[in-house]
């Protein structure tokens, strides 16, 4: 039984970055001192050309390959863009911080090449196996990309925390991916959601069972209460610019990992799952919110904040619905898209090897450098979701679909800790448009692309926010 | 065709746009000549591809109706930005593009010294492309859009000296006002919306009949029904009042010259007053469906042309009398629309905004020569020193007075004679109004006329020696809107009113049979020059006439007349210039009472109850969970995978118990 | 079978005493040995499961390389005593006990074998090879996860390389080609010096000592 051609054309933008990733190791090896322009270029051409080849094969029907391990589909394809986009955008924003802190240039490319490979593995994994290798190949690089940093031993700690709790969030997925396998026989994700169908109803116990321990690997990953732990001491324990790549991408990967095991494994256990992340949702909202309040550290607020934001994305998933699907996954590039331009404003703001700390540190950003300030100021209104920019959009879509299946309830919570959350988003504003600068001088400004790149990405925000309907519509395309 | 309309039309409705954004964008550092290229070069593309489409669209019997962008969908529900062209649209498009390159060529002149002029052709550049969306809108989202548009601009000009107190005020009142007439139309839309399922035009006017016939109602005080449809007419009407500013929400209108003459011009006199007429216009379809409404807008739109009028008499600022002078022309307009003649509403819309805008930028011209006075009693005896000013006014105000043949004759009698035709209740009433109104407006326009250019001349030393006619970036204007204000009458009124083999409105204006006034009045209209003989006959010529007689008398032959008469009939002359006191009613019940009842609950409810308790309360209950939940982040490793595994296990038995 | 049934109890026992010896040890080289010890239980219950190729690898890669290189590790280090963090340990234990306690009934009560679809095993002739079963599905049904895992192995590399190659003056590296472009200029330095009259050790390394080389 080989593999036929046409899975291998399939799986085409993978083993592209693959190549290339390796290409641009063997590269930056022999190419010395030099490297870096090159290992640069062709870490962009490398996710560039993924992005090509993968909006080329979109409109190709869905199709399964590898004997069931992969599947391409428009979610996957979707997803593979986005991400490719996004780590295309972070290795633009990590470029300057890189040199400045002398980081290891070649392997930070490299690495986090291989982490969007993982991501893209996993978004288009159709079995429980590919998805955990998946899973491991993204969250591995990671781990090291955060130890990458050598001057102090938070980093170190930081890598420590998120490796020693990612093999236990791993554990309980796996734990609870062959309890599934038990149950059903099988790793096939289309496989087992039919022997789902044709079980009695007393062998469901052991489904649910399984299904709590991957509802605990999707939470960490996600970085949802209460598998939150990890993320303030990382975010914050990481170089800025390996925090950027964690809270992009990952979250992206993490919706793929979330809809291929829950939507498409076990649509018939939804009440299960149902149940499970409405806990996890309201947790998250309310605690990600509310704490997120009293941090001072720039860092570790955007990541409360990123847990209170995975509580409003699975609220679409907790509909069950496509059009809920699909709400939750806008829900979730939008706030990929946010979040890069956050991070990368704090890594671009982390000049002469002085990293951004606490909030303070943005006071009277606008009479230092406007451009900064507004751009930071429109990625903080969509977080908070003020219209018409694109978290606001998001958060309707997924607020909708919640409701159009009664829960109401939810809804309100939502919306209430939604006002809470303005609270902490405005004070940044706040921040940054009156109090006086401690400093006076201005802002040296990075290099012209970054500086475009970030213009894009500031506007892109507000240009979703007033016309979404194109993301809106390929989102719901995919479902 | 289609496709070719609606290409030009993004092009038409865009090229504003444009040049809004860069004039607005680099607002700081642009040249002002480059401004003035930039917006007038993209207005006079706009304005030729306009006359373009009009061709294609009136002559050729083209049309298009198609979404250009899917804004959003939501539910079932779909919002599209698109465009409708058919003749209404053709007309109106040529109208605001004609008028606002007039202004913007105008303005050149008028604005030469004012240091913020890029970011005034910025806004005039906005607010026409926000007009173009509300004309070419194929459903009630974009026209909500582009009504809100032009408000916006409209405050953001009426308050373009903004360290004038007067002209911010202005500018508010003229937001306020407009609000709450937009809340009328808001909920119209969102009646639409509810009853119809989508708010794009054509399924909604075609179900109409339908629906009409199934005579729904609606419950909106308990225990009462009242009709939908008219509960929806009702509703528009309230937000067409709002920016057609009819009683009772005309206040706005003469507030809001503070603003720039140019704008007058413009926006309240030309276009975004007769963004309501236009509307209803388009959604007769509806209007047709309700007596009701169609009464109410006859009553209300009559009312508005009387009495408006009598208060353009007691004016002493020139541009106020014109402004009053719109107020009394769009009750006109109103009152047409009421009698199921929309084809005259457009009609005198259309010749209206040639002669208004004349007088207007005569009127500026004459307060630019005046350094920048408006009062008329500092004036008189401008014609010999400003003669293409004088003579301007002279043919805006014949054709305002409705003396044949010049434009404003013709729709004006088709208005008064689709009144006089109309059988519904309050049509009586109506027709004494807009006859009397006919006199009266003769009375201001020629007061005006007389005390600005005729007589003595009682402006000081200073201005006597400066005066003369002013630049020919704002004479040629005056000449170019001349010549509609003439013969655009004349011209259009066979096809607008009375077609026959050609029809400029073609099908996309309803009336049902029963409704139809002007094909009762087609049958006594024998062609122009027959029209302009007969109308010797006719009583609205000799009102007018006597008009101008009594104006002459007043304030050219006798001019201690007005004197005597304003102190003998004192109370009247009070009235009047309390202007039936509906701003002191306003000042008084709105604002004052607004502003104590604010104070209270600022100071009982916001403060005590809200800040302190609520907002506060919980934002310090809040604080305090936060700091208590920061201490559960410990930093420990093993805390944190002990939360994870109590987390599971909390989790196994909240989902399998 | 009775035997069976035996070994199963025997080492399963012994996976759990050494897995809890090896959490509980204080010291790290008999914790490591208790993991090597729960490496060698399991893989025997792999073998009862006739999962030979398995077990044997467990045996191989686990026991006879990584935790050789582990204990290596750990002697090098010299860390064999932990003591901190100890009242901790003991602080907790009761709580974990009642978590554990729970999770494990919960667990009795979930996992019954009535709940699994897999319980019948299959009888395989004598001559099955384990090995030749494996390889058949690996590089075909499941070359793509085998691929993706190789690429796992590769970024374990990358990843161990570049956090372990600290800091430059580190690195012992071996530059070849310079080593062999060496010539005889490079290494040998031929000084020229007057010849010396024994007159005291006082002038030697004086300014007139010409003590360049060319």
């Amino acid at each position: 039984m080989p593999v036929p051609v046409s899975d291998l054309m399939l799986a085409a933008p993978q083993w592209f970055v693959l190549i290339m990733t390796c290409v641009t190791l063997l590269v930056s090896l022999w190419s010395g001192k030099k490297a870096s322009p090159w290992t640069y270029g062709l870490s962009q051409v490398t996710l560039l050309g993924a992005v090509v080849i993968t909006a080329l094969m979109y409109d190709q029907p869905r199709t399964v390959a590898f004997y069931g391990n992969m599947i391409f589909d428009k979610i996957s394809a979707l997803l593979t863009i986005f991400v490719c986009v996004i780590t295309a955008f972070v290795l633009l924003y990590s470029r300057d911080y890189l040199k400045q802190h002398k980081m290891a240039y070649t392997e930070y490319h490299v690495l986090t090449l291989f982490s969007a490979l993982g991501m893209m593995v996993l978004v288009s994994s159709y079995s429980f196996i590919s998805l955990y290798v998946g899973l491991e190949l993204f969250t591995l690089p990671l781990y090291a990309l955060i130890a990458l940093r050598r001057d102090a031993a938070v980093f170190a700690e930081a890598s420590m925390k998120y490796f020693v709790m990612g093999a236990m969030a791993s554990g309980m997925l796996l734990y609870g991916l062959s309890m599934l396998y038990g149950a059903t026989g099988t790793v096939d994700i289309p496989s087992i959601a039919s022997a789902i169908v044709g079980l009695p109803q007393g062998q469901h116990l052991i489904i649910v069972f399984g299904l709590v321990f991957v509802l605990a690997g999707i939470a960490f990953k996600l970085g949802a209460v209460p598998f939150h732990m990890w993320v303030p001491d990382v975010y914050d324990g990481s170089p800025n610019t390996v925090t950027l790549m964690i809270a992009t991408g990952p979250k992206i990967a993490a919706f793929g990992l979330v809809v291929r095991l829950l939507a498409e494994a076990l649509p018939d256990v939804h009440v299960a799952w149902q149940h499970g992340l409405i806990l996890i949702a309201v947790l998250s909202i309310v605690l990600g919110n509310i704490v997120a309040i009293v941090q001072t550290n720039i860092k570790r607020m955007l990541a409360y904040s990123s847990i209170a934001h995975m509580g409003y994305m699975l609220l679409g998933i907790i509909a069950g619905t496509a059009s809920g699907y699909s709400a939750s996954m806008f829900y979730t590039l939008i706030y990929a898209i946010m979040s890069l331009a956050a991070f990368g404003l704090v890594s671009m703001l982390s000049r002469d090897g002085v990293d951004i700390q606490r909030i303070e540190d943005l006071r009277g950003l606008n009479a230092r450098n406007p451009w900064l300030a507004f751009m930071m100021l429109l990625v903080m209104f969509s977080m908070a979701g003020v219209p018409p920019l694109a978290g606001f959009m998001a958060k309707i879509a997924v607020l909708e679909a919640v409701i159009s299946v009664g829960q109401v309830w939810l809804a309100v919570v939502a919306l209430l800790f939604a006002i809470v959350g303005a609270y902490y988003y405005l004070r940044v504003v706040k921040v940054m448009y009156f109090d006086e600068p401690i400093k006076k001088t201005d802002i040296e400004l990075p290099s012209m692309d970054m500086r475009v790149a970030m213009t894009i990405n500031g506007l892109s925000v507000l240009i979703l926010g007033m016309f979404p309907a194109v993301l809106m519509g390929l989102c719901r395309a995919a479902f | 065709m289609t496709d070719v309309i609606h290409n030009l039309t993004i092009a038409i409705v865009f090229a504003p746009l444009l040049g809004c954004l860069l004039t607005g964008l680099w607002c700081r550092i642009m040249p002002t000549r480059m401004a003035h290229a930039i917006t007038i070069g993209l207005m006079s593309l706009s304005f030729l591809l306009s006359v373009y489409v009009a061709k294609l669209v009136l002559f050729d019997g083209g049309a298009s109706n198609s979404n250009l962008y899917t804004w959003l969908i939501s539910g079932s529900f779909q919002f599209h930005v698109g465009f409708l062209v058919d003749q209404l649209t053709a007309l109106m498009m040529v109208t605001v593009n004609f008028v606002s390159l007039a202004v913007h060529i105008y303005s050149v002149g008028y604005m030469e010294e004012d240091k913020g002029q890029v970011r005034f052709f910025s806004y005039i550049s906005g607010f026409t492309f926000a007009m173009l969306m509300l004309v070419t809108a194929n459903n009630f989202f974009q026209l909500f859009f582009g009504w809100e548009g032009v408000g916006l601009v409209s405050y953001l000009l009426i308050g373009f000296w903004f360290n004038r107190p007067a002209a911010n005020f202005g500018g508010l009142k003229a937001f306020l006002v407009n609000r709450v007439g937009d809340f009328g139309f808001i909920l119209a839309i969102a009646a639409v919306l509810n009853y119809f399922g989508t708010l794009d035009y054509v399924p909604v006017f075609s179900q109409m009949p339908q629906f009409a016939a199934s005579n729904p109602t609606m419950s909106i005080v308990s225990g009462t029904s009242s009709s939908v449809v008219s509960v929806i007419s009702i509703l528009l009407l309230i937000g067409a009042m709002g920016k057609s500013a009819q009683v009772p929400l005309h206040v706005w209108l003469p507030e809001s010259m503070e603003g720039p003459t140019p704008i007058s011009a413009l926006i309240h006199a030309a276009t975004m007053v007769t963004a309501g007429i236009f509307m209803i216009c388009r959604m007769s379809p509806i209007f047709e469906y309700s007596a009701t409404a169609l009464s109410l807008v006859l009553v209300i739109g009559a009312t508005g042309a009387l009495f408006t009028g009598f208060l353009a008499v007691v004016q002493h600022d020139i541009k106020r009398v014109v402004a009053y002078s719109t107020l009394s022309q769009l009750g006109y307009m109103m009152a047409a629309l009421g009698a199921s003649a929309y084809a005259a509403g457009m009609f005198h819309l259309i010749t209206h905004a040639a002669f208004k805008a004349l007088l207007f930028l005569a009127a500026g011209s004459v307060i630019v020569a005046m350094h920048h006075e408006q009062d008329m009693r500092q004036m008189g005896g401008l014609r010999k020193y400003m003669p293409i000013t004088y003579l301007t006014f002279f043919i805006g105000a014949l054709s305002l007075a409705a003396i044949p043949p010049f434009s404003g004759f013709f729709s004006k009698d088709g208005i008064i004679e689709a009144i006089h035709a109309a059988t519904i209740p309050g049509a009586g009433y109506a027709y004494i109004c807009v006859l009397i109104g006919s006199f009266v407006t003769a009375l201001y326009i020629f007061r005006a006329l007389f005390l600005t250019f005729h007589g003595e001349e009682r402006m000081d030393q200073h201005v006597r020696e400066h005066l003369h006619e002013t630049k020919a970036v704002i004479t040629g204007p005056l000449l170019a809107l001349a010549v509609p204000s003439i013969i655009l009458g004349g011209l259009m009124i066979r096809a607008m009113l009375y077609p026959t083999d050609f029809s400029l409105l073609g099908h996309s204006i309803t009336v049902l049979p029963q409704h139809d006034v002007l094909r009762i009045t087609a049958e006594e209209f024998h062609g122009v020059w027959q029209m302009v003989l007969h109308s010797v006959t006719t009583l609205p010529f000799w009102f007018a006439l006597s008009g101008i007689a009594v104006a002459w008398i007043c304030y050219g032959r006798f001019t201690t007349l007005p004197v005597w008469m304003a102190r003998r009939f004192s109370w009247i002359y009070r009235v009047l210039v309390m202007k039936y006191g509906f701003d002191d009613f306003n000042q008084l019940v709105f604002v004052r009472g607004g502003r104590r009842l604010a104070r209270w609950m600022y100071e009982v409810t916001d403060r005590e109850l809200i800040d302190d308790t609520l907002v506060n309360g919980s934002g310090r209950a809040i604080e305090w969970l936060s700091l208590t939940l920061r201490r559960l982040q410990t930093g420990y490793l093993y805390h944190y995978a002990f939360a994870m595994i109590l987390g599971l296990v909390v989790f196994l038995i909240w989902v399998i118990f | 079978m009775y035997i069976e049934s035996l070994v199963f109890v025997v080492f399963s026992v012994m996976l759990i005493g050494s897995a809890l010896a090896m959490i509980v040890s204080r010291n790290t080289i008999y914790s490591a040995l208790f993991l090597v010890a729960c490496f060698v239980a399991s893989s025997v219950l792999w073998l009862l499961l006739e999962a030979e190729f398995l077990a044997l690898i467990l045996i191989f890669v686990y026991v006879g390389a990584v935790m050789t290189l582990f204990l290596f590790v750990v002697m090098l280090l010299n860390m064999d005593i932990v003591s901190h963090e100890k009242g901790a340990f003991v602080r907790y234990l009761p709580v974990g006990i009642v978590l554990m306690l729970g999770m494990l009934a919960l667990m009795m009560y979930v996992i019954s074998p009535t709940h699994f679809a897999v319980l019948t095993s299959v009888q395989h002739p004598a001559d099955y090879s384990n090995i030749k079963a494996l390889g058949a599905v690996l590089y075909t049904q499941y070359a793509y996860p085998v691929e993706v895992t190789s690429v796992i192995l590769l970024v374990a590399i990358i990843a161990a390389v570049s956090l372990a190659a600290r800091h430059k003056g580190n690195r012992r590296s071996q530059n070849i080609d310079v080593q062999l472009a060496a010539t005889k200029g490079d290494r040998l330095q031929v000084l020229k010096m007057p010849s010396e009259k024994f007159s005291g050790a006082s002038d030697i390394g004086g300014p007139e000592q010409p003590a360049r080389g060319e």
